[in-house]
């Protein structure tokens, strides 16, 4: 449990507060809507509703992310987005191909949703076609993924991000800031088991300390990947979902806890941990905890 | 089986220590037969790339790579593979032409490369599902006769053991330092 002596950044995106010093804004948690195939809309809107209900038991902020892996799915997503999630609800696009990353911001754009959307991602795999297009559509915020393929560790996420580690002309921190995102979400890219996986947790403090800005990642991919844990299936989930503990016990801001399914275990384990962190970060720190902190529902 | 061989641990399958096919598994619900090398999944087209060049070439009885299954969306890494095989990589690292979203190859140097590129002849069966005809000719590569080629090359070593003594004070990063209390400050 931690505080940071660099000063600490709150981003405001659509009404949700990420960042600060630990113990004042609780973990913000991010379900993925995947889907197998085609998109089941009925099945997103279901767990769209847990996922909202288990934020407002909890206090902990709750954004989908949604995947879109097909241009075909494209049109359909955007409408649900815009027609299924409450008015002001952020969310996060997550998309690889760069020509439907390009063709996604087109369409947000015409369907003014960008002040609610989180671009999931930047990283040292940014065309200039899509530089282009961030820069003509800029969205609310960002998440920058601190992969560096050549050092893993902390040291290789802060180079990327300071100077694109001789892979991009410039730092993804420059590079986002230039395109004119000015709320940045920083993912330090967990990897597969053996990779040096958990070096994405103890990035988490090196880069609060470094930059102040939010900080997260999604270590629920470590477990996914997992074959070791195959042998204990029981214990599979729970070490999923228990997995995400250990970004706010980093001083970590947020969570992308994999699939939205996960959110009944993730939210009342995370808005636990983040309890106790605000117990602790009261007492030694004085960090008062916001006003829709999991704490503060303990003593409703 | 030579203890040198498959340097890099992962996600794969190690069966006929001197069968001369390995199988990348892409989008595919498949298992090779007993007879091949080693077979295993590529879901990365950095450091998944990265893992199976230096695991093949540390194998020189493997002469033949295929890949088979549907690519992985947006990675592209079997595509990836076969652009790196074929063009190299350029002076930033990046595998020239190829279509995955972050392919870098940081990792090895030229001339692990040149020696995948000169070990192996790739099979390509990307998009291909039907497992009988996969088997079928991974049966029919297997019984071509091969020569090893040359002795095995070890691309990546796993790092020795590092001792921690407990007067280390860097706790979590050399850059920063924690107090008792877990304030966190830069160092300097």
């Amino acid at each position: 449990m931690f505080s940071f002596t660099k000063e600490q950044q709150t981003l405001e995106i659509s009404g949700i507060h990420i960042g600060g010093q630990p113990g004042k804004n609780p973990t913000t948690l991010i379900g993925g809507l995947f889907f197998k195939g085609a998109p089941d809309y009925d099945f997103a809107e279901q767990h769209l509703q847990t996922m909202m209900h288990l934020s407002k038991k909890t206090g902990n902020p709750a954004i989908p992310d949604f995947f879109i892996k097909k241009e075909d799915y494209l049109q359909d997503i955007i409408t649900f987005i815009e027609t299924s999630l409450p008015r002001t609800q952020p969310f996060c696009v997550d998309i690889i191909d760069s020509a439907i990353k390009i063709k996604t911001l087109e369409l947000l754009h015409q369907k003014n949703l960008l002040d609610r959307t989180i671009y999931n991602s930047i990283h040292i795999g940014i065309t200039p076609q899509e530089r282009f297009a961030l820069q003509q559509h800029p969205p609310a915020a960002a998440i920058i993924v601190a992969f560096n393929p050549k050092d893993r560790s902390p040291d290789g996420k802060i180079e990327v991000l300071e100077n694109g580690a001789h892979l991009t002309d410039q730092g993804l921190l420059q590079i986002a800031y230039s395109l004119g995102i000015k709320k940045i979400l920083v993912d330090t890219a967990a990897l597969a088991p053996g990779e040096n996986s958990g070096a994405a947790i103890a990035a988490i403090p090196v880069i609060k300390e470094e930059y102040g800005l939010p900080t997260g990642c999604a270590i629920h991919n470590v477990v996914e990947k997992s074959k070791w844990l195959q042998q204990f299936p029981t214990a599979k989930k729970s070490v999923d979902a228990s997995s995400n503990a250990s970004i706010p016990l980093f001083g970590g801001d947020f969570a992308i806890f994999g699939p939205i399914e996960h959110a009944e275990a993730v939210f009342p384990i995370i808005a636990w941990y983040d309890i106790l962190i605000s117990e602790y970060t009261e007492n030694y720190f004085g960090v008062n905890p916001s006003d829709s902190h999991p704490r503060r529902k303990l003593f409703q | 089986m030579n203890t040198e061989y498959y340097p890099w641990g992962g996600d794969f399958t190690a069966c006929t220590p001197d069968g001369s096919v390995a199988v990348v598994l892409l989008t595919i619900n498949y298992t090779p037969p007993e007879t091949v090398a080693i077979y295993g999944s590529l879901k990365t087209e950095n450091i998944g790339i990265e893992k199976i060049i230096a695991n093949v070439i540390s194998n020189p009885h493997i002469r033949f790579l295929f890949l088979c299954g549907e690519d992985i969306r947006g990675h592209r890494s079997g595509s990836s593979l076969i652009a790196l095989h074929k063009n190299g990589i350029d002076e930033q690292h990046k595998i020239i032409d190829a279509p995955g979203a972050i392919p870098y190859i940081e990792n090895l140097d030229q001339n692990a490369l040149q020696r995948f590129q000169q070990q192996i002849e790739i099979v390509d069966l990307i998009g291909e599902h039907d497992t009988k005809k996969i088997t079928t000719l991974i049966h029919q590569y297997t019984a071509k006769t091969t020569q090893p080629f040359g002795e095995p090359y070890i691309a990546i070593r796993i790092k020795p053991e590092t001792q921690i003594s407990i007067n280390d004070k860097r706790a979590l990063h050399s850059k920063i330092t924690i107090n008792y209390r877990g304030k966190v400050k830069k160092r300097g």
